[in-house]
């Protein structure tokens, strides 16, 4: 019998972001598109995927063409900075990496609604950097066996102060 | 009668010369058929040859820089690695290959090599793979490729990554090459070349064992899109708009 090849962790670091995606995760840390957002005035923030399954190309930020595709045992995060301004809005008044439970999850929380998905959506700060945690569970039934392994890929996520 | 049998004698003499010459042909033959066969060569005896290692055949080799051809044991099959590159965005990518429920098909180009851009060309077009395998295009890192140049060349639907270490990881002698990797057992269950994507993916085809689809894994829309464009033309339809109407395409500037 063949012997089977263990994938290994792999971490990723960039933009003051470091994540390490477990097997099977797949991951994508890029900036916004500089030349569409600098038509909204805003500068070209990092954005960074985690998901447990293949990532196809051309996503949007908050996972739209990946989310469609997503099996019942898929999880799919994404994680957004905001600018820095807003770091002193009440909405991120949250510090540190939050933990959804999986009662938190619900269907109105996504943002493509999908037929048995469920989402969350958490906003926070990390040295003086704003977020928005974005999570979306290939089935929200399953909820408390698929948010273990967000948490698990959230332990592993650093955030510095640039 | 004498002249008769002279004549016979004289046929017989040639027959039995042709039939010796035959013969000697013939062990000749089996001979070499030896030697290619681990057997002994010229100077030994068959009993002889035969003893000293007949039953043992040479190990199959092919030509330095090709490649090996693939074991029929999933065992033997190299092994496979992950890819970790950028994309053409410039942000940081990391593809899975190993310990999937699906195949990986690693297509490794260059924006330079020229028969690269027959390739380049046919990813535009519906990949003709089965739905279990996902398609990456893998070029040399940007310390060899211009990154805006293949960001121009990137068809829209397929995932780039830029990655000199994959090239190096997984021993790709030259583009355009095709790595088909089992994400499963986490190997190299079949590599190669050819001239167009066509070819390639109809040995992938084969290789596979599954039948072709027309659309490759990341060509196909998002089912929602593909609801939308509908809607979309729906109303314009209702609309009086038909396909091609000057209205679509704005005025010119």
């Amino acid at each position: 019998m063949a012997a089977v090849i263990m994938p290994r962790p792999v971490e990723i670091n960039a933009h003051g972001i470091r994540a390490l995606a477990p097997p099977p995760w797949e991951a994508r840390l890029y900036r916004r598109d500089a030349a569409e957002v600098n038509r909204r005035g805003e500068l070209a923030h990092p954005v960074l995927h985690l998901a447990n399954f293949a990532l196809p190309p051309g996503r949007g930020d908050f996972g739209t063409g990946a989310v469609e595709v997503m099996g019942a045992d898929h999880v799919f995060v994404a994680l957004l900075e905001y600018e820095r301004s807003e770091a002193f809005r009440p909405l991120f008044a949250h510090r540190g990496v939050p933990r959804p439970r999986p009662s938190d999850f619900g269907a109105n929380a996504l943002q493509r609604r999908l037929p048995g998905q469920g989402g969350w959506q958490g906003f926070f700060t990390e040295n003086g950097r704003p977020f928005c945690l974005y999570v979306v569970l290939g089935s929200l039934r399953d909820a408390h066996r698929l948010v273990p392994p967000v948490h698990g890929v959230l332990d592993g996520l650093r955030i510095g102060a640039s | 009668m004498t002249a008769l049998v002279v004549v016979e004698a004289v046929l017989l003499a040639v027959l039995t010369v042709l039939v010796a010459g035959l013969l000697r042909a013939y062990a000749d033959v089996l001979r070499r058929l030896r030697a290619l066969d681990g057997g002994g060569g010229d100077g030994e005896d068959a009993t002889g040859g035969a003893a000293a290692g007949g039953s043992h055949p040479v190990p199959f080799r092919v030509a330095p820089g090709l490649p090996q051809p693939a074991a029929d044991d999933a065992a033997e099959w190299p092994e496979a690695h992950d890819v970790q590159g950028i994309g053409p965005d410039g942000g940081l990518v990391l593809v899975r290959t190993v310990g999937t429920a699906h195949d990986t098909a690693l297509l490794f180009l260059s924006s330079g090599c020229t028969g690269c851009a027959t390739f380049w060309d046919e990813l535009r077009r519906p990949l003709g793979l089965a739905p279990e395998t996902r398609v990456v295009v893998v070029t040399r890192g940007p310390e060899h490729e211009d990154r805006a140049e293949i960001a121009d060349l990137a068809p829209p639907g397929v995932d780039v990554v830029l990655s000199t270490e994959a090239w190096s990881d997984y021993g790709v002698p030259g583009s355009p090459y095709v790595v088909l990797v089992s994400g499963s057992a986490g190997k190299v269950r079949g590599e190669g070349t050819g001239q167009s994507w066509q070819q390639v993916s109809g040995l992938l085809t084969r290789a596979d064992g599954r039948a072709p689809v027309t659309a490759g894994y990341g060509g196909a829309k998002p089912r929602a899109d593909r609801e939308r464009e509908s809607d979309v033309d729906r109303e314009l339809l209702a609309a009086g708009i038909l396909p091609g109407d000057p209205s679509l395409y704005g005025a010119e500037p």
